[in-house]
Order: structure tokens, then C-alpha cells, then sequence
């Protein structure tokens, strides 16, 4: 819930980034660092759909190693379909 | 643990001249899960002991809360909306009765798991007719975005039950006895990203006790680790900020700005521990009229707020304020498991139980190979 996900920014409408992140699409909002120069092509880090800081591409990739690990080990660690789903 | 940077740091900390023991607390979920997954207590000095701390939000969501929201789901034509950690939290009712917002929702009340707030709002604006509660439960990273969306407007139809904490009142809590629970500090990045790193100083300069600010990668873990060990050896206490690329001196004034205008600070209650000083985030007056505790009082059982404790046997209250070790739990690992959580601290992805599991750690005899 509080996991911070890092996202590369697609487009910028407004307060809304379309971002991506492993294949997964999502709009996200820049409400909160409305005062950042966010960009296409810059990493956000999100929170519940909120990004709350613009991050460096080099942290963001080496963010989603950790992240990688952590879905794997819950994958095998167990059969729970339903927090699959919660966690997309 | 192949990467250089962490070498060095795992390296330059067995070279300091440590005490016989040393206890350092992190108070992050997130801190938590990269030391378990990256093994790092078990390349540290035997010595070193890393404390997991009050770094889950689901955890010590106040047992009241949470019934109330299953009460709310069962009894009103209302939809209740929440982090999906929520659903499996077990509340102490009896057996035969709906414990969890899961099994509400199989009895055929909704309750819809989200990841983000917009959803809520997404969905109150497809049905207008409708009616919504959205239960928000978490630490300041989660409540800054909470206060940004009902700060650009709360839909008609969309009630709010607001259970959301702030994560120093705890720590201060922790060393407020004679004894200090721990030696050292190290203070959640993220958190202080939003509210800024100032918020930690009364660590260093109240209690004298060491403290680092750090990120979320194993090598930044163990900068900041290395960092509060070397301040202890040469006693010279402060808040070294180890993250500073994402955390700026006053956090992000923007989001601190939203919390305030949606939000004041009230004492609030923590699951099993007690009601914490200005620890929580309680809805302004401008919003009483769309606040489900009030709109929804009657559900409420007022004895629950003495009887609010974890289920029999569940260590998760002594967990969470670090004084045990999820291992040391009785039901760890024999009735509770991730699959069939006796307490929050196995449900949530940020509770320590379940992230040791998920890290392999099994028994006490696990975690007594990592300690001298
Ligand atoms: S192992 Fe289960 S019962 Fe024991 S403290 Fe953790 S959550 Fe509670």
C-alpha cells in the first residue's frame, strides 16, 4: 500500500503523466510536485497514484531490482490469488 | 548482495570498533523488506542487531476502525472502499461473526480493495446514486496523496473514515522511558520526502541518539546503517541525511501544505498500544458532515475502544514497538502464516511478520544464527 512504485513518465496533461512501469499503464497524478519540472521520459516515484518525487533513471532502475526480488519471493512463497490481484 | 557499492559499506562497517551490542531501529515497512530480501543482517557483525520498527500503518489501525467499517459495509447501502491490505485484517470478534472486510464481502456487502484514491473517485462519479466509503488508513505517504485528492474536491457522494498516523509520535513514544529501546535510528526516507528530514532531529539532539535518513536500496540501507554505527563508536550524535537527492531540507511543501488544509492532528489511538499524543490525522470540521465516523456512530461499539486489542496471542503490538522479534511470537509461523494471518503485522505487505516470512526466516533458531 505505502510500496513506492517507480514509473517512467509517458505524457503530461495538466496535473495528469501517463506513466508506465513493466508494462503496466497508469495515470498518475502530479498534484503533488506541481512545483517539480517533470517531463516525458523522467521517473517518478508513486504513491497510491500520487507521485511524490521525481526520481533519477538510475535509482528508479535500481528501485525495481528490490521490487523484482519482492514479487518473486510472495509469487513462491504463496498460492494467494487474491493479493496477486491486489497488487497487480 | 553482489553489488560494489554494498561491499564497501558491509566492509567499512566490520573495520568500526563496536560495543558488545548494538541495536539500530528502522520504521519502514519499505526499509524493512530490502534488509530481509537482500539478507543484510546476515553480512553484518553478529553484534549488529536491526530492529524493525512501527513501520506499518495496517498494523496498528485501531481495531474499532475497522469493525466499524465492516459494520458499515454489512448494514448500509454503502460501498466501503479500501487499501487492499485491509481486507484480511482480522478484527477480535467472535468466531461465528464477520471478522474481516473479506468475509463481509463474501456475505454480499461491498467492499471494493483500491490501490490508488482516485478509484473511489472514479467510481463515485460512474454512480452518482450511489453511495461511498473510502477508509484510508496509512502514514504520511499514503495521507499526503489522500489530502490531495479530497483537497481537489470530495465528490457528493463519498464519506470518508480516516485512520491515517504519523510515524514520529511512535519513535517518540519509544524513547520516552528511561531506557531507549535502541541505539540507533534509521529514519524512513519516503516519509521524510513529504514532511522533511527535520522532523527526525529531536532523535540526535533530545536523546542523543544516532540517526541517518536513508533510502531504499541495499547499499543506500547500509550507508545509512554505517553511518548511525560510526556517529555511535565516536559519539557524536546528529541526523546525517543519506537519501539527500530525494529528501530536501522541508520535504515537499506542497504535500505538507495539502495535509493541513484536509487535516489536523489529533491523539489517536494504535492497535494494542494506546492512544499516542498528536499522532494522527483527523478529518477538519469543514468535513464533519462527510466524516463516516460521525455519519455512522450508531454502528460503532463504544466498548471496543477498551477491548481493542490484537487477537489472543498475537505479539504484533510488542512487534510493531520492536520489542520482540517476529520470531519470538508463539503463533509465528504455526497458526499464523501469510495464508491464514492471525494478526495485521502477517496481513500487511509492510508488516514485519509477513516480510520475514516472505525473506525466508522461519524460526527463532533462523534468526538466532544471525546474532551472537
Ligand atoms: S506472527 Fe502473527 S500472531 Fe504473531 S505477532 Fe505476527 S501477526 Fe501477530
Amino acid at each position: 500500500m505505502c510500496l513506492g512504485v517507480p514509473m517512467l513518465v509517458q505524457s503530461i496533461e495538466g496535473f495528469q503523466a501517463h506513466c508506465e512501469a513493466k508494462g503496466i499503464e497508469r495515470d498518475v497524478s502530479l498534484f503533488m510536485i506541481q512545483d517539480v519540472d517533470v517531463k516525458p521520459g523522467d521517473y517518478v516515484l508513486v504513491h497510491v497514484g500520487y507521485a511524490i518525487q521525481k526520481l533519477e533513471p538510475e535509482e528508479a532502475a535500481a528501485t525495481w531490482q528490490v521490487l523484482d526480488e519482492l514479487f518473486e519471493s510472495n509469487e513462491l512463497e504463496e498460492a494467494d490469488p487474491e493479493g496477486a490481484a491486489r497488487r497487480e | 548482495m553482489s553489488d560494489a557499492k554494498a561491499r564497501e559499506w558491509i566492509e567499512a562497517i566490520h573495520q568500526l570498533d563496536l560495543p558488545s551490542r548494538v541495536r539500530v531501529m528502522n520504521v519502514c515497512g519499505g526499509h524493512e523488506r530490502t534488509l530481509s530480501m537482500a539478507g543484510i543482517r546476515s553480512v553484518l557483525p553478529k553484534n549488529v542487531e536491526i530492529i524493525p520498527g512501527p513501520g506499518c500503518p495496517v498494523c496498528v489501525c485501531p481495531e474499532e476502525d475497522l469493525y466499524l467499517a465492516i459494520q458499515i459495509a454489512l448494514h448500509r447501502d454503502a460501498t466501503v472502499m479500501t487499501f487492499g491490505d485491509m481486507l484480511r485484517v482480522p478484527t477480535n470478534v467472535p468466531k461465528r461473526e464477520v471478522r474481516t472486510l473479506e468475509q463481509a464481502r463474501a456475505a454480499g456487502a461491498r467492499v471494493v480493495p483500491i490501490a490508488s484514491p482516485s478509484e473511489v473517485w472514479d467510481a463515485a462519479m460512474a454512480n452518482p446514486s450511489e453511495r461511498f466509503v473510502f477508509f484510508a488508513a496509512g502514514f504520511e505517504t499514503t495521507m499526503a496523496p489522500v489530502a490531495a485528492r479530497i483537497a481537489e474536491g470530495l465528490p457528493e457522494n463519498v464519506d470518508l473514515l480516516i485512520s491515517g498516523r504519523r510515524t514520529w509520535p511512535a519513535v517518540a513514544t519509544l524513547l520516552a522511558g528511561d531506557r531507549a529501546a535502541f541505539d540507533g535510528l534509521i529514519a524512513p526516507g519516503h516519509v521524510a520526502a513529504v514532511m522533511g528530514p527535520e522532523e527526525w532531529l529531536f532523535v540526535p539532539e533530545t536523546h542523543g541518539i544516532p540517526s541517518a535518513v536513508s533510502g531504499f536500496r541495499p547499499d543506500q540501507l547500509l550507508s545509512a546503517l554505517y553511518s548511525v554505527l560510526r556517529q555511535l563508536v565516536e559519539k557524536t550524535p546528529v541526523l546525517e541525511n543519506c537519501y539527500a537527492h530525494a529528501v530536501p531540507a522541508g520535504g515537499n511543501a506542497q504535500a505538507r501544505r495539502l495535509l493541513d488544509t484536509v487535516f489536523e492532528i489529533v491523539d489517536a489511538p494504535w492497535r494494542g498500544i494506546g492512544t499516542l499524543p498528536e499522532s494522527g490525522y483527523g478529518l477538519r470540521p469543514a468535513y464533519a458532515a462527510r466524516d463516516a465516523r460521525v455519519l455512522h456512530a450508531d454502528l460503532a461499539d463504544e466498548s471496543r475502544k477498551r477491548m481493542g486489542e490484537m487477537p489472543a496471542g498475537c505479539g504484533c503490538a510488542d512487534v510493531v514497538l520492536g520489542r520482540i522479534y517476529p520470531t519470538e511470537c508463539a503463533l509465528y509461523g504455526t497458526t499464523c502464516v501469510p495464508r491464514s494471518p492471525v494478526g495485521p503485522c502477517m496481513v500487511s505487505d509492510e508488516g514485519a511478520c509477513r516480510i520475514w516470512w516472505a525473506g525466508g526466516i522461519r524460526s527463532p533458531e533462523d534468526l538466532r544464527t544471525l546474532h551472537a
